[in-house]
């Protein structure tokens, strides 16, 4: 109600086109729309996935090159969608708090499966971090013993995963399954992803790396769990779901939750920890998807997220699109030069980390970016940094404009009562 | 004027009456002083590892000390001229959750990488081998200074050290040299549109600096109840856990005086903390395996949460900001 009276005072303001100027969408549908692609991403995710679960169990029933390389291209493909969805993790407790189970990384890798010796043995940080369980049908675990005989999702869930409280000990999720697609990635700084054999799951003698019947079995859990915790997440988003009651219990906090989403994915999360903590440490370990070298794609479709959250527009896999009110209209009835530069921002990181993209499908692969000394790499990882650090410096003015910061004030939850947030 | 005035009433938000901070007396009083002093003492520290690179030499050791103490000083502030060129990523890599320090100091020493030869060469190794958290390897843990040749682990020694002096002077060069000037003249540059955008930095900065002594330097050795982490306390080596803590605490305190106009109630705050850290015998938080230990740090740690609070709701509206992003945002 209140912004329809307020337009002329936009208007008054000076406009650059009167054609520019748009009515002041409701809130409420601007959530919708926030929310409408949520529900969307997340289901295209549950799509990919089990095209891979798919793949996978046709793998396990008859192993074969070309049944690995089908599950490898699944694999790649379901990651599209689910990497665009991560801009709503930081901002919605109940993705957050989900994200750990399907996506943590990076992970102590001899935890799950047989590695090469360079990887070395338990670290200070991780005592299981060589624990090898498709090696192993039964170990102890902080004293208590435990029955490994059948890999199952529960297993791996509530046992293995984050093991001895050691984040580290990923036993479930993408990176899990894309372990034991790939194997290790041991090209160090030169391109190639990991090598793993088909015949490591092959039947017999054929077997190669051991125990390839249990190395399927923890194939089979690990996927099979990503699709049922995906399967959960996509039903939390659509009418009645809890994300989307809880987003819509208050329209200035729901803004400032697509706001905080935004700016958290880009600064502390992929500027940071994914892309310049790797390049500083010239550690092709730190690759976000070091196995398969997709960490090109990872850090694209993370940033193609963030742009199409704040456009209200997000292509679906099946090519239809999804949009509506968006975060962009309303910053463009305030102030419609912050919504250019936002904008502006925003299309440059993605042109940023499009040139990643295009240089890795090219044949320079990320791990060679992140090499010592690579003046190039550098360059293309830095402008792909620089473009997020300044795409949140706007969005932060966003915060401002749009008030959403008075949120704030009202404390935040993490200090208040870090288990009240989402009841 | 009239469009933001729009965008709050549109928003159903009161115009906050904001005190005025001094953007300058902030410079002039909290960021010059403590980077200015960081460059001396890091100049201090690598002439030290020029005279006697020993591990154990007195000189190289007092002057690691003073050099680490200003680091921490203005470790909060990292915006601007600290975050160029990795500066201060390569003076203070921690934590390091993964090994990543002693594993590049290693391969550095067992292959005597002749990278660090010279001064341009080291600094183009990952920052894991680089700054005062390496250093500490070199200095204080007795698996690294007995490790590879002598020759070779003094050259790093000293070539660490000339890399720390480099790094704090190119900072302060970076304030100096503009940085200050773009901040006291917000409103008149792109970086700093209006004052709230510069106060907005600072503001971060202390809420930033607050969180990463709470749930970092504290929170890391503590881990659960069930599994307490004494060994990831940060520079147990060297002994310096709890005085970073302290010396974080008086860092913040004297910037929330100028920030705040000196509230009472915020620098009361701020002594509660700081009388229990005092109180603390326990300068690495070894105790956090003991029930006794682990309460000191909890009660340490809840303390700081408090002044956090009375940040964020307290003076955050009197000042009409809120919080930036900050690197703590991700995992």
């Amino acid at each position: 109600m209140q912004s329809r009276v307020l337009l002329p005072c936009a208007l008054a303001v000076g406009l650059g086109s009167v054609a520019a100027v748009q009515a002041e969408p409701a809130k409420s549908d601007v959530l919708d729309t926030y929310a409408d692609i949520a529900a969307a991403k997340f289901e295209d995710s549950l799509i990919s996935a089990r095209a891979l679960q798919d793949a996978v169990n046709t793998l396990i029933a008859t192993p074969s090159a070309e049944a690995l390389q089908a599950a490898k291209a699944a694999w790649i493909a379901a990651r599209v969608p689910y990497q665009q969805s991560e801009v709503y993790r930081f901002g919605n407790a109940i993705v957050d708090d989900w994200e750990g189970k399907v996506n943590a990384w990076p992970l102590d890798e001899g935890l799950i499966d047989y590695v090469d010796a360079s990887y070395g043995g338990p670290s200070d940080e991780n005592a299981f971090s060589v624990l090898n369980v498709v090696a192993n049908a039964s170990f102890a675990l902080s004293g208590d013993p435990v029955d490994a005989a059948q890999i199952t999702p529960v297993l791996l869930a509530e046992t293995l995963h984050e093991a001895d409280g050691i984040e580290a000990n990923v036993a479930t999720g993408y990176h899990a399954v894309e372990f034991l697609l790939w194997g290790q990635d041991l090209n160090g700084h030169g391109p190639g992803a990991g090598g793993r054999p088909w015949t490591d799951y092959a039947p017999g003698a054929a077997c190669t790396g051991g125990n390839c019947d249990r190395r399927a079995e923890y194939l089979r859990a690990a996927t099979d769990l990503l699709v049922s915790d995906l399967d959960w997440m996509a039903a939390q988003w659509v009418d009645g779901g809890a994300a989307r009651a809880q987003l819509m219990t208050d329209e200035t906090a729901g803004i400032a939750a697509i706001l905080t989403g935004m700016g958290s994915l880009s600064y502390g999360e992929q500027a940071g920890e994914r892309m310049r903590l790797g390049l500083m440490l010239n550690d092709p370990e730190e690759e976000h998807d070091c196995f398969s070298d997709n960490t090109h794609n990872s850090h694209y479709y993370n940033g193609i997220g963030i742009q199409n959250v704040y456009l209200g527009e997000y292509v679906r896999i099946d090519g239809t699109l999804v949009s509506g009110p968006s975060l962009s209209d309303l910053v463009t009835a305030t102030d419609p030069a912050l919504d250019t530069e936002m904008r502006g921002a925003l299309s440059t990181t993605v042109m940023a980390l499009g040139r990643i993209k295009t240089a890795a499908e090219a044949g320079f692969a990320y791990d060679m970016m992140l090499e010592r000394g690579n003046t190039a790499g550098e360059a293309l990882i830095m402008g792909g940094v620089e473009g997020l650090i300044d795409q949140t410096r706007s969005i932060e003015r966003v915060v401002a404009v749009l008030g959403a910061d008075a949120i704030e004030f009202e404390g935040s939850d993490s200090l208040d009562n870090p288990s009240a947030v989402f009841e | 004027m009239l469009r933001r005035l729009a965008a709050l009433l549109v928003l159903g938000v009161v115009p906050a009456s904001a005190e005025t901070s001094d953007i300058s007396a902030i410079l002039d009083g909290h960021v010059m002083p403590g980077y200015q002093t960081l460059a001396a003492q890091a100049e201090g520290l690598a002439s030290a590892a020029q005279e006697d690179c020993r591990p154990d030499a007195p000189g190289l050791r007092t002057a690691y000390h003073a050099a680490f103490d200003a680091w921490v000083g203005v470790s909060h502030l990292r915006f601007g001229p600290s975050e160029t060129e990795d500066r201060a990523f390569a003076l203070a890599f921690w934590p390091d959750s993964r090994g990543a320090t002693p594993r590049a100091v290693r391969d550095l020493i067992v292959q005597s990488d002749p990278v660090a030869d010279t001064l341009a060469g080291f600094q183009t190794v990952s920052i894991a081998a680089r700054g005062f958290y390496a250093l500490e390897f070199m200095l204080f843990d007795p698996a690294f200074v007995q490790a590879g040749e002598g020759a070779y682990r003094c050259g790093l020694v000293q070539v660490m050290s000339a890399d720390i002096a480099a790094n704090a002077q190119a900072i302060l060069t970076g304030w100096e040299g503009g940085y200050a000037d773009l901040m006291r003249q917000a409103g008149a540059n792109e970086t700093f549109r209006d004052r709230n955008e510069a106060i907005r930095q600072i503001f971060t900065a202390l809420s930033t600096g607050l969180e990463f002594t709470a749930q970092t330097r504290l929170g890391r050795p503590m881990g659960t109840f069930e599994r307490p982490r004494p060994m990831r306390a940060e520079a147990r080596r060297s002994g310096r856990s709890l005085r970073h803590v302290m010396l974080s605490l008086l860092a913040t305190r004297d910037l929330t005086a100028l920030l705040s106009d000196g509230d009472p109630d915020l620098d009361a705050a701020f002594a509660r903390a700081l009388d229990l850290a005092e109180r603390m015998d326990d300068p690495v938080f070894a105790g956090v395996s003991t029930p006794q230990g682990r309460f000191e740090v909890e009660a340490l740690q809840s303390a700081i949460d408090d002044i956090r609070r009375k940040v964020a709701q307290d003076l955050g509206p009197r000042l009409g900001i809120a919080a930036g992003f900050n690197a703590l945002d991700g995992d």
